[in-house]
């Protein structure tokens, strides 16, 4: 279970919008509003790194959002966590993490 | 999980995040308090990742982290964090994490075409020992390299340094920040003499215009993007302009975007130096007190082989044109020829020799560059109409000339990654120097660093073939006289011949005059244009490729000998930033397995080296420094002993663990400086000292007193500090350089570029120098001038389209950065070949199809995508190079700025076929 807190701003005018759009998305639950500085707090429940990402892309597509970036991270409670992440956590790795020996791709 | 303890434990997440960015917390938020947290210790630490340097803050209880939030006390970020910041807890916990020194063997002895084995850390420098140790009998000390890193902690790249420079007497150690800001740093120590910016990110809240010259920022600097875009919505005035060779993220928030072609980027900001001279917008005085003008050779080559020896058939064609140019019809223009005159490149090896020129004949040389001229040349998109180009390249230069607009050009790779990277550079401070916009708040040109250390490790240490720490280099005599002082050597220990930069260090892997390489948090064999070269030297070769790593890139599975490196929060460490922000950390975690960080792997190693076996004479194949008329490194042993060593001491007593140092800084350490956490290198070493505290103090020494000024080790753990911008003088940071109301270094006037290094230059006009005798030039920057020059590779009728690679936000980065982010997109995991919706109806594509892009070097495979974040124009594709599996710099050319030898990885020429 991954908990984060996001940080949500967006245009004058159209915080009550995106508080509603915000609440529409799964897992997704506004907790914060300030209206003077045109900001939201929300906390989002994935159960992995991927889904985790996935919703932060979609917060960021929601119209009028300016900007949409994860604050806090809890995952002390998260004893899957380690076997959640995906194999490739080597973001350069395309090839089965298995293969120590030289691949024949770098052969050619 | 039970639904209350949930519900609690997201409260308690939502009131975190609302403080840490300084929301209002509800009632309830507030008084629900730090339950949650019992036991919890926080404690500050800097981002993995970018240059950017965002603060974040790290719990842990019982040795296990539990939680990281942005921190809200840091200036840079005030809580905020980017998804790459976010997840710097969670990088060092992969499946795939390398925990057990790892040897190619057969059984049971070393066999470079065996399989991965473990073997203990003992078995593993023993290996290294012995083929460290016969490279150098062999080859001397140029027969032996280490990669090292813009990522590397202030530690790591100041105990590899001294290890090789002071130990081994050996300057090829070069980073990888070569391939990411070695053209800003030639610019800077040739326009002004000194490294790295005047001015701060504070510039951002009081500027009226940002310009983004190839500078991504909303990917690549999240969080500065996140700041420009808040004085966008905040401040009237405020107006955005994304200069780049493809639409991309920027555009969506910019007022005006500018697609031009590459390498023309040269002749626009000279039409702004045109237009800036023709509307009299020159501040005269700024330019009389404090400014000359300058320019250089044109035929420098394009840093190629000078020879086509080692090129394939196919390349030949590019090689060849090293040597010679034919000219075309800009390059006539705006080098004041004849279009078709072929020019042969005589200045490769002199590519930074400049001299004076008088006002006048700088106004002689940008004349040619005038709206239509630039305009024709530059405008990048095939579909937009070329009058609403010229229109908004006058709206640019409206930006600039307008004396009561603030303005500051950022940039990175589009002008570092350039084959005239020093050149365009040096441009964009003539621009701001010419207006006396600079080193003001809010007035300046800024050179965003990619990498979080590049500034405050390789550049500050001076992780370079060519560098000592503080600015100062190998090839001057009073430079290796401080060094050998403060390191207290005997004299000419130190290598006076530059060493090999890091394309170099490839090259001499292929030619075999490397054969011991060590890479250091760093992935040199994906990272290196034109790869296809460097890998078949490592795998084929008679050479011990070694690489520390946390997990096992293309760069592992090419060496021989794999070492299980510590990650950021798994030990002590200190960042720099690209605004100077030295930043610190402490030891969060204990690292997995048998990893070990790279500063104890220098350390141990070093154990290995007696004196009389480093320090005895070398030979250096083409040193000519004086005092060295052999050509070798003489003996320094008689001398040592007479300093009090014995021949038999080891390199880790007499350059690391000192009487001294174990004195000054014991370990364990005071708890107000460690609070109670663990240092596993200290604790491994067992000989009661604290490495990281003796390394710093004695690295600061060289700054202190020399503008480079760092603060004692204790200050920036102090709980309030958040990093200090050097120079730190008297406790005080300095916020704008060279400015008498900032900075304490200035002594005469208001502004004074105080920088030492090239000022005193011979005379000359526009084509060369004239009168040989050197004026001095103390306080003085300059303003070169410098032409338009094509790329030595362009489309052509065999290979169509500009093939242009960078990085993306969402496919978790590039490089050599190892290890953040996890894949985001397992369905498609491999990057994406961008290009224009027409131009892939033309070849017969689809979204999603199979294409493959070929260059006269390699080739690869992907997916084409004709709908994402990045917008090509017709004519142009565009790469991310994060992906083993899509290995781009296979096709890329290695082609670098002759004067900074830093590779262009934006311009070289390919074509696409449907699979």
């Amino acid at each position: 279970m991954n908990l984060s807190g996001i940080v949500v701003a967006t245009f004058p005018g159209k915080v009550d919008a995106c508080v509603d759009r915000l609440n529409a998305l799964p897992g997704v639950e506004v907790h914060n509003v300030d209206h003077e500085k045109n900001r939201i707090v929300v906390v989002q429940e994935a159960e992995s790194i991927g889904a985790e990402v996935e919703g932060l892309k979609a917060i960021k597509a929601l119209p009028d959002v300016t900007f949409a970036e994860m604050v806090y991270h809890y995952f002390a409670e998260d004893e899957q966590f380690i076997q959640e992440i995906p194999e490739d956590l080597d973001a350069m790795t395309g090839l089965p993490q298995q293969q120590a020996c030289v691949p024949e791709y770098l052969q050619d | 999980m039970k639904q209350t303890r949930r519900e609690f434990l997201k409260a308690n997440v939502a009131a975190a995040t609302a403080a840490t960015v300084g929301i209002p917390l509800t009632q309830a938020q507030a008084a629900a308090g730090a339950e949650a947290e019992q036991g919890w210790q926080w404690d500050k630490g800097v981002c993995r990742f970018c240059g950017t340097g965002c603060g974040i803050m790290v719990a842990t209880k019982d040795g296990k982290i539990m939680a990281t939030k942005g921190d809200p006390d840091a200036p840079v970020n005030r809580g905020l964090n980017c998804i790459k910041g976010y997840f710097n807890a969670k990088i060092m916990y992969g499946k795939d994490r390398l925990t057990q020194p790892l040897l190619r063997m057969t059984n049971g002895k070393f066999d470079k075409k065996g399989k991965f084995q473990p073997v203990s850390w003992e078995r593993a420098f023993d290996e290294m020992e012995k083929h460290c140790k016969r490279a150098l009998k062999e080859l001397g000390p140029t027969g032996v390299a280490i990669f090292g890193s813009g990522q590397y902690t202030v530690h790591e790249g100041y105990a590899s340094a001294k290890f090789m420079k002071a130990g081994l007497r050996s300057n090829n150690i070069d980073p990888n920040a070569r391939h990411c800001m070695a053209s800003a740093v030639a610019a800077f120590i040739q326009t002004f003499g000194i490294d790295e910016p005047a001015g701060n990110y504070d510039d951002i809240e009081y500027t009226d215009t940002a310009v983004l010259w190839g500078a991504n920022m909303t990917e690549m600097h999240p969080i500065l993007w996140a700041r420009i875009a808040n004085r966008r919505l905040s401040h009237d005035k405020m107006r955005i302009v994304n200069l780049t060779t493809l639409k991309n993220m920027p555009s969506e928030l910019a007022d005006m975007t500018i697609v031009f072609k590459p390498s023309t980027d040269l002749a626009i900001q000279n039409y702004i130096a045109r237009e800036i001279i023709k509307r009299d917008a020159v501040d005269h005085d700024f330019v009389k007190k404090h400014c000359v003008f300058a320019t250089g050779p044109y035929d420098i080559g394009y840093g190629l082989r000078g020879n086509t020896d080692k090129a394939k058939p196919e390349e030949r064609d590019t090689v060849e044109k090293e040597l010679k140019v034919k000219l075309d019809k800009w390059e006539a223009i705006g080098q004041r020829r004849k279009e078709g005159e072929v020019v042969e490149q005589k200045n490769r090896k002199k590519a930074g020799k400049h001299w004076l020129i008088s006002f006048e004949d700088f106004k002689k040389g940008v004349e040619p560059y005038t709206l239509d001229y630039v305009a024709e040349l530059a405008k990048g998109d095939v579909d937009e109409p070329l009058e609403e180009f010229k229109k908004k390249l006058k709206t640019l230069a409206d930006y600039y000339c307008d004396k009561n607009r603030k303005i500051v050009s950022y940039w990175t790779m589009g002008f570092n990654q350039h084959q005239r990277g020093t050149w365009v550079n040096e441009q964009c401070y003539m621009n701001h120097l010419l207006l006396g916009k600079q080193c003001k708040p809010g007035n300046g040109a800024f050179s965003l660093t990619g990498q979080p250390s590049a500034c405050g490790t390789a550049r500050e240490v001076g992780t370079f073939a060519h560098r000592l720490p503080a600015d100062m280099v190998v090839f001057k005599k009073k430079h290796r006289d401080l060094a050998e002082k403060i390191w207290k050597l005997p004299a000419k220990t130190v290598n006076p011949k530059v060493g090999s930069h890091i394309v170099k260090i490839m090259r001499d892997l292929e030619d075999g005059k490397i054969k011991f390489a060590w890479v250091q948090v760093n992935n040199p064999f994906q990272a290196t244009a034109n790869a296809n070269h460097w890998i078949k030297a490592a795998r084929e070769m008679d050479n011990f490729i070694v690489c520390s790593d946390g997990y096992p890139g293309i760069s592992a599975k090419v060496a021989d000998l794999i070492l299980p490196a510590a990650m950021i929060l798994e030990k002590w460490g200190a960042y720099g930033n690209a605004e100077r922000r030295t930043q610190v950390w402490r030891q969060q975690v204990a690292p997995p397995g048998e990893a070990m960080g790279d500063t104890w792997q220098v350390l141990e190693f070093s154990k290995r080296f007696k004196l009389k076996e480093v320090w005895g004479e070398a030979k250096v194949p083409g040193l000519k420094a004086k005092g060295f008329e052999d050509g070798k490194l003489p003996s320094v042993l008689d001398e040592a002993v007479k300093m009090g060593y014995s021949p038999d001491q080891t390199l880790y007593e007499v350059l690391f663990a000192t009487p001294e140092n174990k004195k000054k800084y014991p370990w364990p350490a005071p708890k107000e400086l460690t609070k109670g956490h663990a240092n596993h290198i200290a604790e491994k070493l067992g000989d009661g000292w604290f490495p990281e505290h003796a390394l710093w103090e004695e690295y600061a020494t060289f700054g202190r007193g020399h503008a480079h000024d760092l603060d004692v080790f204790e200050r920036y753990y102090d709980d309030d500090v958040r990093g200090l911008r050097w120079p730190v003088v008297n406790g005080k940071e300095t916020l704008w350089r060279f400015n008498a109301k900032y900075d304490p270094y200035v002594k005469n006037g208001d502004i004074e570029f105080y920088g030492k290094a090239l000022k005193a230059l011979p005379s000359g006009d526009l084509d060369k120098v004239t009168n040989k005798e050197k004026t001095k030039l103390p306080g003085k920057a300059k303003i070169f001038f410098r032409p338009y020059a094509a790329p030595v590779e362009q489309p052509d009728d065999r290979y169509p389209f500009w093939l242009v690679t960078g990085r993306v936000l969402e496919h978790w980065h590039s490089g050599t950065m190892t290890r953040r982010v996890p894949e985001l997109n397992r369905a498609v995991p491999a990057a994406l070949v961008f290009m224009h919706p027409d131009d892939a109806k033309r070849l017969g594509l689809k979204r999603n199809d199979l294409c493959e892009v070929a260059s006269r070097r390699g080739k690869i495979r992907a997916r084409v995508e004709t709908q994402g974040r990045n917008h090509p124009s017709k004519g142009v594709i565009f790469v991310p190079w994060f992906d083993e599996g899509v290995f781009i710099n296979k096709v890329t050319l290695d082609s670098t700025c002759p004067i900074s030898k830093e590779t262009d990885y934006k311009k070289c020429a390919v074509k696409i076929t449907k699979v």
